[in-house]
């Protein structure tokens, strides 16, 4: 797991350095990025494994742009992401009776803020292996 | 990679669709706060408050009143002479705030740009009597007759109307929403 590396885009430093340190006790190598102009940035020149996206970011929801420019790059669309969202983002926007659950990506699955460090462990964990099990199938 | 960013870029981030802000590039002239309407109810008028966002006077800047009284006319962003856009950076200490929740309960701000948002998304235009509500708690009992009064009266006159409306096309309108946010598929 010592070479499996994961990058973090999320503009909240605190929250990041809470899922960085779980991350890294579990042996993960793991960068990040604090806005989505920086984390595409990384996301071209670094290999990563798995990318935890936050949706807040700058003016609104600046994480599904990031979002939407992976799924437009063939390369990255492949990469496992999770996104990682907390119920501000549902405050303002959400139409009542409606989940706030959406698929942004082939690749995503949905974490709600505060996270579990169990359940985040878990959900990188399934992810990673799921990523590895298409690429053997593709192989 | 990237190290931990200060409160500043932390600002600075949350203005990131207009590539930052070159609000480090304050010079002090102290036209921002000439020219603001409401500067003499704020606790620290706009140039002090872009000064402490610059040094990193994160509690000092979030504790103030500034940003919640800033009535959003940007007069102090047309005449900056730096081009500092101080409107969206009052913007952005705004949503420091309510996504890190750091304002007090009593606060109507919040609340309200939450019902505005939601009137809006749910009739395609905002609905004043729902959104009265949001501050009239806030009054005292005296005001708070006054405003109910001076509400019903302006209905009866039909300058408010008694229902909310709605656009036309309100379909449309909210899947355009739905491009921009991330919600649910319908259900
Ligand atoms: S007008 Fe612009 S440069 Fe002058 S004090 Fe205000 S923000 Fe700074
Ligand atoms: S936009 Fe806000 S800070 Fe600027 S002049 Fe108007 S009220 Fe004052």
């Amino acid at each position: 797991m010592a070479n499996t590396k994961l990058l973090i885009i999320d503009d909240d430093p605190d929250y990041v350095d809470g899922i960085k340190s779980i991350l890294e006790k579990a042996k993960y190598q793991v960068d990040a990025a604090y806005n989505p102009k920086d984390g595409i940035e990384a996301l071209k020149s670094g290999n990563y494994d798995l990318l935890l996206l936050d949706i807040m970011m700058g003016r609104g929801a600046e994480g599904v742009m990031v979002a939407r420019k992976i799924n437009k790059d063939p390369k990255l669309r492949e990469m496992p992401v999770l996104i990682i969202t907390g119920i501000r983002e549902q405050m303002a926007f959400l139409f009542p009776g409606q989940p706030a659950h959406p698929r942004l990506l082939p690749t995503d699955e949905l974490l709600e803020k505060p996270v579990d460090p169990d359940l985040l462990l878990e959900k990188v964990d399934s992810l990673l292996k799921e990523a590895a099990g298409k690429k053997e199938e593709g192989a | 990679m990237a190290t931990k960013p200060t409160f500043r870029q932390e600002i600075s981030n949350l203005l990131y669709a207009s590539h930052g802000d070159p609000f480090s590039n304050c010079i002090q002239c102290g036209t921002c706060s000439g020219t603001c309407p409401v500067a003499e109810f704020m606790d620290e008028p706009p140039r002090r408050l872009i000064g402490m966002i610059n040094a990193n006077m994160k509690e000092e800047v979030l504790d103030c009143n500034t940003y919640w009284f800033c009535a959003s006319c940007y007069h102090c962003t047309v005449r900056c002479p730096s081009n500092i856009d101080i409107a969206s950076v009052m913007y952005a200490v705004k949503r420091y705030s309510i996504w890190h929740k750091t304002y007090s309960d009593e606060l109507v701000g919040p609340v309200f740009s939450e019902t505005f948002m939601k009137t809006v998304a749910h009739n395609g235009k905002s609905y004043e009597p729902i959104l009265a509500t949001t501050y009239l708690f806030g009054f005292g009992a005296k005001e708070f007759f006054q405003e109910v009064q001076g509400a019903t009266r302006m209905m009866l006159k039909g300058r408010i109307p008694v229902l909310p409306s709605k656009i036309k096309h309100l379909k449309n309108f909210q899947k355009m929403i739905k491009r921009i946010v991330p919600i649910g598929e319908e259900t």
